[in-house]
């Protein structure tokens, strides 16, 4: 149940057992969330409280974004907090619970049945949620080391538990009053403790600490990070503030402006760490989480966009595009980035670690293809561009078109991840 | 590169091999990374004390580098106990990397 010690003083780290199931079902995740994109991209034109885009969001969301983050949390937390892992049985049961109610949420937004099948859903994810904060906050407790990354995890956590929470309402209130109004009221909230609370207080707080060790850059800076971690907070808070108390849209400027600031700063800490770096080569999958680092400003643009002609009816597809430059942007390219430098590591070590001088062993970036990963990424970004034109377009064929290229994208990673997965030693 | 030894033959013998152990990320090895503190060696117990340490506590390779330190000792000195000592004091910072390292990186 917990890491142990060895006797030479190394701490052993998670076991891949914990971790892979999670990769493994994100992966499947965002090839169904590609293929119901494809075959549904005329939702486009209609808006955004529908079915298959609830439920595309969410299969994204949760069944791509959370459960990969959940996954590599668990393998990243003890380098993060300098500790073990507290309990890996808690992580086999945040997936177990996770895995089983994704599906079911998934699909009860697809067919709209707000019944016992989307009520079974939230309640599923609620108990992975609440096994997995009580694992990141408990391992955090008991290391010993309480620096910036640790209040990043911890927050973010928390604010994911705060999200599955008010999901689990928003779920009850379509067929009970739980709540004094009705649930599409809600959604923005909703929507921003996940997005801003979960995905951005996470992957900061992951990225800052993983993107200079990849690079091999000597730079830190906890103060700038502390700065980060407060913009962000006040962000969401004073957002949540302003919907609940119903202030006119021109004071959602404030909040929009923290986290925009919030980002800048985190840009800028990666500029620094980049330049400063030491390993000089670049490898694809930093290119591509340090792209991912330009595309969250995309977001912002679009929420700029909403702020200034929602009100006015002019673009009514703008939330849409807001949410595809989130979910098939930034999350989508931080997560084909750090999946090929974190899963290649976690399989080698499953496969090498006891082979050690027993022949040449391949390094962990052998494990995977370079060549399909570079057409993943090209299919990737040309897709996204695409189908992010169609939205603004409204043009059918730049939607269908740019859904093909980001299912070739989907199918090259899970080909890829399996070539991974699979890895077998060469026989001597 | 400053490790430190009672024995700096049979400390250079044992760099020879250690330059063969790689941290599999950086694709460097653990001797011009700076990872390997000291290395004693006692002639009549036929005991070797080494100390190292990792780029980061917790490291996901740390098992993996310190058990190929480990045989590779092993291997060079077949009669001898090796013991692997893992210590974050004073902790790794880029500093500790040789310049051959340095230019390995690009630096």
């Amino acid at each position: 149940m917990f890491a142990l010690q060895s006797n030479n003083g190394i701490q052993q780290t998670t076991s891949y057992k914990v971790v892979l199931p999670f990769y493994v079902f994100a992966a499947f995740s965002f090839l169904v969330a590609t293929i119901l994109l494809l075959i549904h991209s005329g939702i486009i034109h209609q808006h955004y409280f529908q079915p298959y885009t609830l439920a595309i969001t969410h299969i994204m969301a949760l069944g791509w974004g959370t459960m990969i983050i959940l996954g590599a949390s668990h393998q990243l937390l003890p380098v993060l907090i300098e500790g073990k892992l507290d309990s890996n049985f808690l992580a086999y049961l945040t997936f177990a619970f996770t895995a089983t109610g994704i599906p079911f949420l998934a699909l009860s937004f697809y067919e709209f049945n707000t019944g016992w099948p989307m009520q079974t859903g939230a309640i599923l994810i609620n108990l992975g949620v609440i096994c997995y904060l009580t694992n990141v906050i408990s391992s955090i407790y008991e290391s010993k080391k309480h620096d910036v990354h640790a209040w990043y995890m911890a927050a973010a956590s928390i604010w994911l538990f705060s999200t599955t929470f008010f999901g689990l309402l928003l779920v009850f209130n379509f067929k009970h009053n739980v709540l004094p109004q009705n649930s599409i009221s809600y959604l923005s909230i909703h929507a921003h403790l996940g997005l801003i609370g979960w995905f951005l207080m996470l992957i900061i707080g992951v990225a800052s600490r993983l993107i200079p060790m990849f690079l091999i850059s000597k730079y830190t800076n906890d103060r700038n990070l502390w700065w980060i971690f407060i913009l962000i907070n006040s962000s969401l808070i004073s957002f949540i503030l302003l919907r609940v108390f119903g202030a006119s849209t021109f004071l959602y400027y404030f909040p929009l402006m923290l986290s925009f600031l919030a980002i800048l700063l985190f840009g800028n800490h990666c500029r620094n760490a980049y330049k400063v770096r030491i390993r000089k080569a670049v490898d694809e999958q930093m290119k591509m989480s340090l792209l991912s680092v330009g595309q969250m400003l995309l977001p912002f643009v679009a929420l700029l966009l909403v702020l200034a002609l929602l009100p006015t009816g002019k673009f009514p597809q703008l939330p849409i595009l807001y949410g595809f430059c989130i979910f098939f942007g930034w999350i989508t390219a931080i997560i084909f980035g750090m999946t090929f430098k974190t899963l290649p590591f976690i399989v080698w070590n499953k496969v090498y670690r006891d082979r050690a001088n027993r022949g040449k062993t391949p390094v962990p970036k052998e494990l995977f293809s370079e060549i399909i990963y570079k057409g993943m990424a090209i299919t990737y970004i040309a897709g996204f561009l695409v189908f992010a034109l169609g939205i603004v377009l409204l043009n059918d064929i730049l939607l269908k078109l740019g859904a093909a290229c980001l299912l070739v994208a989907a199918i090259l990673y899970v080909y890829n991840a399996g070539i991974t997965l699979f890895h077998q030693p060469k026989k001597p | 590169m400053n490790v430190i030894s009672n024995d700096s033959i049979k400390c250079s013998q044992a760099l020879s091999d250690l330059y063969n152990v790689y941290d599999p990320e950086i694709g460097l090895n653990v001797v011009d990374l700076g990872l390997i503190y000291q290395i004693d060696f006692d002639e009549e117990a036929k005991r070797i004390d080494a100390e190292m340490t990792l780029t980061t506590q917790f490291c996901p390779m740390g098992e993996s580098i310190t058990g190929n330190v480990t045989k590779s000792l092993t291997n060079n000195f077949p009669e001898w106990e090796v013991h692997v000592n893992l210590t974050f004091e004073p902790p790794w910072d880029y500093s500790k990397i040789s310049p051959e390292g340095q230019e390995f990186l690009g630096r």
